[in-house]
């Protein structure tokens, strides 16, 4: 056997061909902190990356709806998540008024309108078979048209309840409880994905939809499943991001859109679906909001902001997804 | 005057030799037919020829100098053109548009469409005369669109033209209309090289015939010195009895049947079929190829929900519109085209051998790894699969392998009805060894009974114990037993008994 | 007998039954609508339809070819910051500059999408999602407010009747034609120009197989390219339409019009899967659309309902679109699994 086979063999490599998207999207995240630190001199700081890592979960969070709805393929993206959890900070807001007794009332609207809207878009998109695309960028219309006849002429009352509060904008010691929620969220995802039957449906459906059909999985049904997930979570976010502000605004969730795509791709997940580690959705967020404090402390403000992002997402799109014709 | 000289040719596919250093001459002003059965290599020289795919080994001549295309476009410019049987039309555009595709005049900046209605129109008349070359392809039927494909290559103005089994999709009357286009075509000095596997058609069209079997010529006949007799060339085809003949295995008869159909219905592609599986029998379903046995296995699979016609499993009706019902029922599929139709090829072995069980009803939420790691390690184990571990992904198996994956998923299944579609095609020797032991110690031992369509007569020959031939989706033979040669095979699938 | 089967055909014909619903949405606005066919009212039509008119019509371009671009709309508000900025008010060189400058980052615009969609072959939701940040991060370093500067004779085209040095032939021709329907009609020119070439004809190849384009030797990338830059070129046509109208640059005028464009296109007959439909329906599916836009604005639906009955019209306009323009397709006899 040559070498290089021997090295091939050995469960050190194997385990780093694996992970290598993964790994990549750490070296990113870590070479944003280099530049900053060279730049900035006070970039790398715990206190800074406690921050980062704060906000990063709420980016994170949203991107594990990208996530559902991408691996289930049929080139499936969930564009309708920004204004779903806006919608449901706007409606709650007034229900919780500041206290704690309707907390459960709000979850459960909350819970409400997101399957409701998820399974609008699972059923145009896996039934009716439009575009995921055009669907929930739609979708996305509609809910802001709904937000804008509910708010208007009038100012947006209500108040999250304390414990929405405390799970969101506040801290334990130094660490933000917002991780700690996702903490607990992320094995629970990782296990339901891989160790669950619906969560091999799931891959099977995005990874070949026709070997999946033939085994007697119902794809439509499990794609139409993944996007009233994704608005049900997004529905929760709503929440949590009212928890966060102490108010709810008309463009609370809009904001979280292109970030949660983005950190998908960052992640090394496969736009086309069937496969994906939550660990990477997780690294990509990490990446973003990194990449997001670096721009925003460097003074270049919200244009260069969205500029960053799309070269990056740009660069990643190519290093992940381009597909040169082979001959 | 030789026009394209190919010599010695070698092709391999994975384990599977394709051609063996095989030869070809084309002259000019001549028709030569190309025949030999499901895979005996007529269709891959055609391939290499044109630029498909490179040979290992061997030379291509033409007009004297030695060539080696990389596309068919690089054939085509240097005059050779051809027509394959799976359309590279744009169903978009209309006739004359496809036919120009490429090679548009212009005059200046825009283009000249009156000259091109007028040219393909020319052409098309010859074809198929009363053709509007205004109408959309995705309007015309497949015999249709086959003439327009072959206008295409021709309005090309080739010196080589190959057809590749050109007639299949076409009506007696559009066949002769070809044949007069192309003896035009001759008379002009074009080279014609012609597959077909209607026998009535070389001997009435081509000029000499190259016989492959097995990736080799084994005769070259000039008609117009040789004698033209079919069994002949069946025989040549089939190759004499210079084979040791397989002991067949004589299974016990049971006449209890497991499965009835009745009726079937899908389109043009199965026609009224009905044939009775007995328990404890393989059955196998031959024919040329694209006949619509590939359709009739995934009709009993359920794939098709508008399927027509009646099924009964053990007496008892059911519905085969959904794969699910199918599987419910135990009538297992192993899929034709196992990397399109039958894996998830990033995916471990071990995810790809339990997935179908992930469709039944009674599958615990968290799927047990433990129970589900053993028998997939049990799997691997019977059918001798060569995989380092269970997590490795699929498509770092060699093919035969990932088809041992494909069959193995359904192993832990108690199976009434195996569907095999092809179930060896690309696969080594010692695979398919593997998988037909495996296959027929389950009918000897558990009674599973077996529909088997292969496209290598030799495996129908030695597992069946009956074989339906079939035709343009209709059953035209029954073989039964000793029935069940090479010769009989053959000749029922031509049509010529 | 001869007239039924004849009348038959023309309805199930969907690009008849298109101009069906065209004349009968016409038909509503004129009555709701007061004032109706007065010069005035129709040159304001004409002005705010044109927008989508154009968007639309360069959007088919696109999805013809195989792709789609979520990027129109930030590109537009780009286009027009980079106009404003380039242009000093009382400085007339500077609009040529301008009108210089901008087509060129028009074209390097469409040649970045062309480039990501048709050599790199990412998919073109994707793509154009994430150069959409690009051009809005761009958009925004040139103009975080709206504003910028234009110089008069730029100005003047539009506002022609409302100067009164002007000579009085002028003021007329401007009152009869208004300059955004001359900005539409270049746009008819160019693209009934390129529908004659060779890369017309492979647009609508590449796009409806590009498996067969490319084995017919078509450059499919180098296709897919031009389509959006001719994109572009209906983006550059409409953004000089509104800074000419308005004076100023935006960052996010542009953002409604990504999605109405797509809907309209669909409604005018472009599948989205590429390769069929006619550029000068999608406009045709533009003026229904703006047309029903206006019979809800008459309708009197408050202005907060307004957003929300659009996204509305978006999906049961693609989705009975979709559903009509497949189905006049005939089924293909070829088996295919589910």
């Amino acid at each position: 056997m040559s070498l290089l086979s021997k090295i091939r063999d050995t469960p050190v490599y194997n385990a780093v061909d694996r992970y290598k998207k993964l790994i990549i999207a750490f070296l990113l995240i870590v070479l944003l902190f280099v530049v900053g630190e060279i730049v900035l001199e006070t970039f790398f700081s715990v206190g800074q990356i406690l921050l980062t890592v704060k906000l990063a979960s709420f980016i994170a969070l949203f991107g594990l709806c990208q996530m559902v709805v991408i691996a289930s393929g049929g080139s499936g993206l969930d564009l309708s998540v920004g204004y779903m959890a806006t919608m449901t900070a706007v409606f709650t807001a007034a229900i919780m008024d500041g206290q704690n007794s309707n907390l459960w009332m709000a979850i459960l609207v909350a819970l409400g309108l997101g399957i409701a809207v998820g399974l609008v878009n699972g059923v145009l998109t896996a039934y009716v078979k439009l575009p995921p695309l055009v669907v929930t960028l739609a979708m996305a219309n509609i809910l802001q048209g709904i937000i804008n006849a509910y708010t208007a002429g009038k100012n947006i009352t209500g108040r999250p309840s304390p414990v929405l509060q405390i799970i969101a904008a506040k801290s334990t010691g130094m660490f933000p409880n917002i991780l700690f929620i996702l903490l607990i969220v992320t094995p629970i995802v990782m296990i339901i994905m891989y160790k669950t039957k619906w969560g091999l449906k799931l891959f099977g459906s995005g990874a070949n939809q026709t070997a999946a059909y033939l085994s007697g999985v119902n794809v439509k049904m499990v794609r139409c499943t993944a996007f009233i997930i994704s608005g049900t979570l997004a529905s929760l976010m709503g929440l949590v991001l009212i928890g966060n502000m102490g108010i709810a605004f008309k463009d609370m969730g809009s904001n979280y859109v292109m970030p949660s795509i983005a950190a998908v791709v960052v992640g090394g997940v496969s736009l086309t679906g069937g496969e994906g580690n939550y660990v990477g959705v997780l690294l990509g967020a990490i990446f973003l909001q990194t990449l997001t404090n670096l721009l925003v402390a460097l003074g270049w403000g919200d244009a260069g902001k969205w500029t960053g992002f799309g070269i990056v997402l740009f660069v990643l799109l190519i290093v992940y997804v381009s597909n040169r014709r082979k001959r | 005057m030789t026009v394209l000289e190919a010599r010695e040719i070698e092709k391999r596919f994975g384990g599977v030799v394709a051609l063996d250093r095989a030869n070809l001459v084309c002259r000019q002003g001549r028709i030569t037919g190309l025949l030999g059965a499901n895979g005996s290599g007529k269709s891959t020289m055609s391939k290499i020829i044109t630029g498909v795919y490179s040979a290992d080994a061997g030379e291509i001549h033409y007009h004297g100098k030695t060539v080696r295309y990389r596309s068919p476009n690089e054939a085509k410019l240097d005059g050779i053109a051809m027509v394959f049987q799976n359309l590279s039309l744009v169903a978009d555009l209309t006739v004359w548009q496809n036919i120009v595709l490429g090679a548009e005049q212009a005059s200046g900046l825009f283009l000249n469409n009156k000259a091109a209605i007028e040219q393909s129109r020319e052409i098309v008349e010859q074809l198929l005369p009363g053709l509007d070359v205004r109408r959309m392809v995705h309007e015309l039927n497949p015999g249709e669109m086959q003439i327009v494909e072959i206008a295409k290559a021709i309005s090309e103005d080739p010196r080589l033209l190959i057809l590749d089994e050109p007639t299949a999709a076409l009506e007696q009357a559009q066949v002769k209309s070809l044949f007069q286009t192309m003896r035009e075509l001759v008379k002009k000095g074009v080279a014609i090289v012609f597959t077909s596997h209607r026998l009535w058609e070389v001997m009435e069209i081509c000029d000499d015939v190259v016989i492959f079997r097995n990736g080799r010529n084994v005769a070259d006949l000039d008609f117009s010195k040789d004698v033209k007799d079919p069994e002949t060339i069946v025989s040549h085809i089939t190759g004499e009895a210079g084979k040791a003949k397989t002991e067949r295995i004589r299974r016990r008869e049971n006449q209890e049947i497991v499965l009835r159909v009745s009726n079937l219905n899908y389109g043009s592609f199965i026609r009224d079929v009905s044939f009775e599986l007995k328990r404890g029998e393989i059955l196998g379903i031959g024919g040329l190829a694209g006949q619509g046995q590939h359709e009739l296995m995934l009709a009993l699979a359920g794939n098709y929900a508008g399927v027509a016609g009646e099924v009964e499993l053990n007496g008892k009706k059911i519905k085969l519109n959904r794969p699910a019902s199918a599987i419910r029922n135990s009538i297992l599929l192993v899929p034709g085209d196992r990397q399109l139709e039958g894996l998830f090829l990033g995916h471990s072995v071990f995810t790809n051998l339990i997935f179908p069980k992930l469709g039944l009803k009674a599958q615990p939420l968290f799927t047990p790894e433990n129970k589900y790691r053993k028998e997939a390690a049990d799997i691997v184990d019977v059918l001798s699969i060569m995989t380092h571990n269970l997590d490795m992904p699929v498509n770092s198996l060699s093919g035969g392998n990932q088809q041992k994956v494909v069959v193995g998923k359904w192993l832990a299944f108690d199976t009434n009805v195996l569907l095999l579609a092809d179930p060896a095609k690309g696969v080594d020797v010692g695979a398919k060894r593997d998988l037909y032991d495996y296959i027929t110690e389950q009918v000897s031992e558990n009674k599973m009974s077996v529909v088997l369509y292969a496209s290598d007569n030799e495996e129908l020959i030695e597992h069946c114990d009956r074989l339906l031939i079939m035709y343009e989706g209709q059953i035209v033979a029954s073989l039964e037993g000793d029935e069940i040669n090479d010769d009989a095979i053959v000749a029922t699938s031509m049509r010529v008994r | 007998m001869k007239n039924n089967s004849v009348l038959k055909r023309l309805i199930s014909n969907p690009d008849f039954s298109r101009l069906l619903i065209l004349i009968l949405m016409f038909v509503l606005t004129a009555v709701l609508q007061r004032n109706f066919f007065a010069m005035r009212s129709i040159v304001r039509n004409i002005d705010s339809f044109m927008p989508l008119i154009l968007m639309t019509m360069g959007q088919a371009v696109v999805i013809i070819s195989g792709g789609l671009d979520l990027s129109v709309g930030t590109a537009l508000s780009l286009l027009t910051c980079v106009l404003t900025s380039v242009m000093r008010a009382g400085v007339p060189i500077t609009g040529l500059y301008a009108l210089v400058v901008t087509f060129a980052v028009a074209m390097a615009i469409g040649a970045i999408n062309g480039v990501g969609i048709g050599y790199l072959r990412i998919p073109p939701v994707i793509v154009t999602f994430a150069t959409s940040f690009i051009w809005l991060g761009i958009a925004l370093f040139l103009r975080p407010t709206p504003g910028g500067e234009t110089v008069d004779w730029f100005q003047a085209f539009y506002r022609i009747r409302n100067i009164e040095t002007a000579p009085a032939f002028l003021k007329a021709f401007g009152e009869i034609i208004p300059p955004s329907l001359i900005l539409i009609l270049i746009g008819c020119l160019v693209w009934w120009i390129v529908s004659r070439t060779r890369t017309g004809r492979y647009i609508y190849a590449v796009g409806g197989n590009s498996q067969s384009a490319y084995e017919t030797g078509i450059n499919t990338a180098w296709v897919q390219m031009k389509a959006c830059m001719i994109n572009s070129v209906f983006i550059f046509l409409t953004a000089l339409f509104f800074v000419g109208q308005n004076g100023s640059g935006d960052a996010r005028m542009g953002d409604p019009l990504t999605l109405k464009a797509i809907a309209a296109a669909v409604v005018g007959g472009i599948a989205l899967t590429g390769g069929r439909g006619s550029v000068f329906f999608a406009l045709i599916g533009a003026l229904i659309f703006s047309f029903v836009s206006k019979i809800i604005f008459f309708a009197n639906i408050p202005n907060a309902y307004q957003t929300l009955f659009g996204g509305l019209i978006v999906i049961i306009a693609i989705a009975a679109s979709q559903i009509y323009t497949l189905s006049s397709r005939r089924t293909g006899q070829e088996s295919k699994l589910t």
